[in-house]
């Protein structure tokens, strides 16, 4: 393993890990790590033997008694008045129960705001692919037939499809009377601080939302600097490509007037209190049994579900959702575009005086909630004593953008680490030395003027230094090495777990999150250290929105940072029941005895012992004693802790035909402590090739109408195997202040400086610069071509 | 993604096929490997009344030697003719445009004649099938007759297979001695299918180019034959130069296609490309 250092096999035993109450509030002495038995140490994930051989139960392969089929009729327009609606015909077919329109839902007078509150149009579309109406069937055949058959009256309007021209004299209007309150995930992905922004400014048509961060006097300085760089990018819009698509399941549920909905969900708490506020519902009547997530990156958060538990309340059978293919790319909630005009000084000397971007994103039909990340994560990876920042969010007839896996952080570390690889080569430094020279610390500013906590990105940069990658890079004609930096600015959620001892000697955790990424692999090992049982031996319990203990929502590499210190204080919370339990049958004092192997006995006598299973079975019989052996754990993590990554690509360029093959990869990441190291290293590759995804491949393409060309994976072109190269990880372990262990966030951060670090790469190799995501092959030739006839 | 509701025959010989195409009025949908059909009848963008099954009938199976010349049967997998050790040594450029095609899963199931039959310009089949000057067997209710490769393909997804006749055989000179072959790819990233195919046969005969065979897919509506490119480097000495020269000519007069990967303008760029990068394959081959 690339992670640390010595550790040893041996000694295990309470004098060499002890955890106690005060090391889960200041911060655990990761010292210790040497002596512990699981965590830290690579171990196959829970699930990960299930889902290769198939058996795992995925939402779809689930069968209710009487469970009808529905499939949704989408928008073929991108903006239309809604006429009649001809159900007779999709009627008549045999097995076709229902055709619902927006007037059959209990949602028919909920304000439509978002891609999540879009059940069914009433009156007008705002994008190709709303779903106007639905046909329910007792066959998925005549759910398709019937489908084909409801004839539905569209008055076409003017459409607004592209973000850059929607502010122009000939777009329509796409919210006239103004956009009803914003409700998008987005910004849940992050801890942002606003306090600085939204200074009220004159807002252009279509645009729903202007950020706009000022510090110093960015004209003077980038006057006063030595060398300016100015560019400007355009990225794509892309979707999260997730294997299993979109499917939820509702069943009305008699006992509690609501509904149960089985359904892959990412973010139960959220979507369960979303979907019962649409549905003027008590949150205890929508119960959610999240499933398996068969990919997610953001985007399984409630989009389907509202509109299939409307469905069965109004028809009062169990309903089946699930898209198609093309249907996820219409209708759901892609990661949004965006264009950047970026310009950054700097002084002889290398030292970064000013930052002046102008950013416009795409927010689709609805609010993105995106733009004050963009903001931050344009402004804030760099100490820049001047920077003017403004954000403009623009609305269009497009599918509402919606969060992926680092949400607007690839396009922003795209847009800003062109740039500066730019200037470090106009001022002839070293890039990662200039990167070194010039990125935050802990206590620098953020973009709005909050101080960083802890960041270990120096830490990342000086060992990629080290790195025969990068020291001994050697490049053969047309190969070029490029690097990039990020910061995943992270956030935290009060969270709880119940952990507990059966009589059979199995410990179990009640985890609310639900797992998108291995966080379960990593928590099931710190509760196998602390009752020192093979995780094996350790079952984790989730999915029911009626029992699981609040916790976090799995989003924004927040699950494993806010619930480690719960199941850290669960779990000593039954190790210390467990030694009073045996403290009273071993009779000894609990100062004297030990849990070692998953038993304890008594300091010095091995053989006066009690396995965990005899002390819970025990417990759980005895009238009189301790009672059932289980504690809960509690943690609310005061502070976000940022999660810094470098990467280094180098690529191979065919100048003739523009085709970018990445050779070889570097990620280095600071993960303040691995519990699962396996498990990371799954998230760097994983995020890595999507970072590849943004940078030579993925993007969704409209035309003038709005309509969609790019709908299926014969044009969307997501990475593939073969057109991945080598990723070498390499785990840093700077330990966060405030998490327990030192945990920080791991998903996010590996998705976001890989498109930046091939552009540099192929700047490296070519002399070019690619100001556009993806860079495609013809976008590569035409750049070398325009460049060739700028110095032939 | 579920097909509307079809019936479904099983022929057990070339003879009964035709008669079940004959007896379906043109209402019939002819099912080999599948891999173009299935996805069409999943997507609804075929609803035809019947399936006739070939999957079965032997005598459209495996590759054997005529003479000089290759008989493929239409059932021949593309992984079969793609491992051939006739097809790799007589007719290479088909056997590296099976090879081409998809993945494993994909070759070890589709079949050449249901490729051929389905016509989309952006497979693989059809460049190697012009310079190797194919001929098409195909059998109606008429009998049995022969399409040149040059007449077989008449626009974007339609050959002149007629809707009574099935695709029984594909037949394939051995290339002359001298000849060097190369069949070259740019695939679309998401799809694999062809951008620009280009196929060349350069037959070298005392240090000249003797004759050469070049033809694209990808880049029109239709597969063709690119006269210009060879004319171009016929009688030379197929060197650097001349090869370049020649693959300067490529795409002339084509209207090339254009979709969200690459512009026209990019296609004809591409087949330049290309056919610079075949000739110098195919010349080297010879040598």
């Amino acid at each position: 393993m690339p992670c640390s250092s010595n550790r040893t096999m041996c000694s295990r035993g309470s004098e060499r890990y002890r955890i106690t109450t005060e090391s889960l509030t200041n911060g655990f002495n990761v010292n210790k790590s040497s002596g512990y038995t699981y965590i830290g140490k690579p171990r196959k994930s829970i699930e990960g033997g299930r889902k290769v051989t198939g058996s795992e139960p995925y939402t779809s392969d689930l069968a209710i008694a009487g469970m009808h089929h529905a499939r949704p009729v989408l928008s073929p327009y991108a903006h239309a008045g809604i006429g009649a609606v001809d159900k007779s015909e999709a009627l008549a077919v045999p097995g076709v129960t229902h055709v619902l329109t927006a007037a059959d839902l209990l949602t028919r007078d909920a304000v439509i705001k978002s891609r999540n509150t879009c059940t069914l149009a009433g009156d007008r579309v705002i994008f190709t692919g709303q779903p106007v109406a639905v046909v329910i069937a007792r066959s998925a055949e005549a759910a398709e037939t019937g489908a084909e058959l409801v004839h539905i009256e569209y008055d076409v309007r003017p459409v607004a499809a592209n973000f850059m021209t929607a502010s122009g004299p000939d777009a329509p209007e796409i919210w006239p009377d103004g956009l009803p309150g914003d409700q998008s995930i987005a910004d849940g992905h992050a801890t942002v601080d606003e306090k600085a922004a939204t200074k009220e400014v004159e807002k252009p048509k279509n645009v729903h939302h202007i950020h706009r961060h000022e510090r110093g006097d960015v004209e003077k300085a980038l006057a006063a600097a030595d060398v300016v760089v100015r560019r400007n990018y355009r990225t794509a819009r892309v979707h999260q490509g997730y294997l299993e698509p979109m499917v939820s399941i509702a069943v009305p549920d008699p006992m509690s007037s609501g509904v149960t909905i089985y359904l892959p969900c990412q973010t139960p708490v959220w979507t369960r209190d979303a979907i019962a506020e649409l549905l003027g519902f008590e949150k205890r009547q929508v119960r959610l049994v999240s499933m398996t997530v068969g990919g997610g990156f953001g985007s399984k958060n409630g989009i389907l579900d509202p509109l299939v538990a409307a469905c069965a309340l109004a028809t009062g059978r169990p309903v089946s959702m699930v898209l198609t293919r093309t249907e996820d790319f219409l209708t759901t909630t892609p990661s949004a575009g965006g264009g950047w005009d970026i310009e950054i000084g700097a002084a002889k000397s290398g030292a970064i005086t000013a930052l002046r971007a102008d950013i416009r994103s795409d927010a689709g039909a609805f609010a993105s909630g995106l733009g004050s990340l963009l903001a931050l994560l344009t402004g804030s990876y760099y100490k820049f004593p001047n920077l003017l920042v403004e954000v403009a969010e623009v609305n269009t007839n497009t599918p509402h953008c919606g969060p992926y896996r680092a949400p607007g952080a690839p396009q922003a570390a795209f847009a800003l680490e062109s740039t500066i690889d730019d200037l470090a080569r106009e001022l002839q430094i070293d890039p990662l030395e200039f990167r070194l020279q010039n990125c935050v610390e802990t206590g620098d500013l953020t973009v709005s003027d909050s101080p960083w906590s802890s960041v270990g990105l120096k830490t990342c940069l000086e060992r990629l230094r080290e790195h025969p990658a990068w020291r001994d890079r050697n490049c053969a004609a047309n190969e070029g090495v490029g690097i990039a930096i990020a910061i995943w600015p992270g956030g935290a959620c009060p969270s709880s777990t119940v952990c507990r001892v059966s009589g059979d000697g199995v410990v179990t955790v009640h985890i609310g999150s639900p797992d998108i990424s291995g966080t379960h692999s990593g928590l099931v090992l710190v509760a196998a250290e602390t009752l020192t049982v093979s995780p094996d031996q350790v079952e984790i319990v989730t999915g029911d929105s009626d029992t699981n203990p609040h916790s976090v929502d799995a989003a924004g590499s927040m699950v494993t940072y806010s619930l480690t210190g719960a199941v850290l204080e669960a779990a000593t919370g039954v190790k210390t029941k467990l030694l009073e339990a045996a403290a009273e049958k071993l009779e000894a004092h609990v100062d004297d005895l030990l849990l070692e192997n998953g038993a304890v006995h008594v300091n010095g006598v091995p053989d006066r012992r009690l396995t965990i299973a005899e002390l819970a079975a025990e417990a759980e019989t005895n009238a009189g004693g301790p009672g059932p052996i289980m504690a809960d754990g509690r943690a609310a993590v005061p502070i976000n802790a940022p999660a810094a990554t470098v990467q280094l690509v180098k690529v191979h360029v065919d100048r003739q035909t523009g085709e970018v093959t990445p050779l070889h990869m570097v990620a280095v990441q600071d993960v303040g402590k691995a519990l699962n190291p396996l498990m990371i290293e799954g998230q760097m590759h994983g995020g890595a090739v999507q970072g590849l995804g943004f940078a030579l491949h993925e993007r969704m393409v409209y035309d003038d109408d709005g309509q969609l060309i790019s709908a299926s994976f014969l044009d969307y072109d997501l990475p593939k195997a073969h057109q991945v190269p080598t990723i070498e990880t390499v785990i840093i372990e700077t330990p966060s202040p405030e998490g327990a262990l030192g945990v920080r966030g791991v998903g996010e951060p590996p998705i976001i400086p890989g498109a930046a670090a091939v552009g540099n790469a192929i700047r490296d190799a070519t002399g070019v610069r690619i100001n556009e995501l993806p860079m495609r092959p013809e976008v590569v030739w035409r750049a070398i071509e325009k460049d060739h006839g700028t110095h032939s | 993604m579920v097909p509307t509701a079809f019936d479904y025959q099983r022929a057990s010989s070339v003879g009964e096929a035709v008669t079940l195409l004959a007896e379906s009025g043109g209402n019939a949908k002819i099912l080999a490997g599948g891999h173009s059909l299935i996805p069409t009848l999943k997507l609804r963008l075929a609803r035809p009344a019947t399936l006739i099954d070939i999957g079965r009938v032997d005598e459209l199976k495996g590759i054997s030697e005529d003479g000089d010349t290759i008989v493929i049967g239409a059932l021949a997998t593309h992984d079969e003719v793609a491992t051939s050790d006739v097809v790799q040594a007589k007719a290479p450029n088909v056997a590296a445009a099976a090879a081409a095609i998809g993945d494993l899963q994909v070759r070890n199931c589709g079949t050449i004649g249901g490729a051929l039959v389905h016509a989309d310009p952006a497979s693989d089949y059809p460049a190697a099938i012009l310079t190797d000057e194919a001929e098409m067997v195909v059998q109606g209710p008429g009998g049995s007759r022969t399409v040149s490769a040059a007449d077989f393909f008449v626009d974007i997804f339609a050959t002149a297979v007629q809707e009574d006749e099935l695709l029984t055989a594909v037949r394939v000179s051995a290339r002359a001695a001298g000849t060097g072959s190369a069949y070259l790819k740019f695939p679309n990233p998401a799809s694999g299918y062809a951008v620009v195919g280009c196929a060349a046969n350069v037959t070298m005969d005392g240090g000249k180019c003797a004759s050469a065979k070049v033809a694209f897919n990808g880049v029109a509506n239709v597969a063709f034959r690119d006269a210009g490119v060879e004319d171009a480097i016929t009688g030379t000495g197929a060197d650097a130069a001349a090869i370049a020269a020649a693959a300067e000519c490529a795409g002339n007069g084509q209207e090339c296609m254009s979709d969200t990967f690459a512009s026209a303008e990019f296609r004809a760029h591409l087949a330049k490309v290309y056919a610079g990068r075949a000739l110098a394959a195919a010349v080297a081959d010879a040598s």
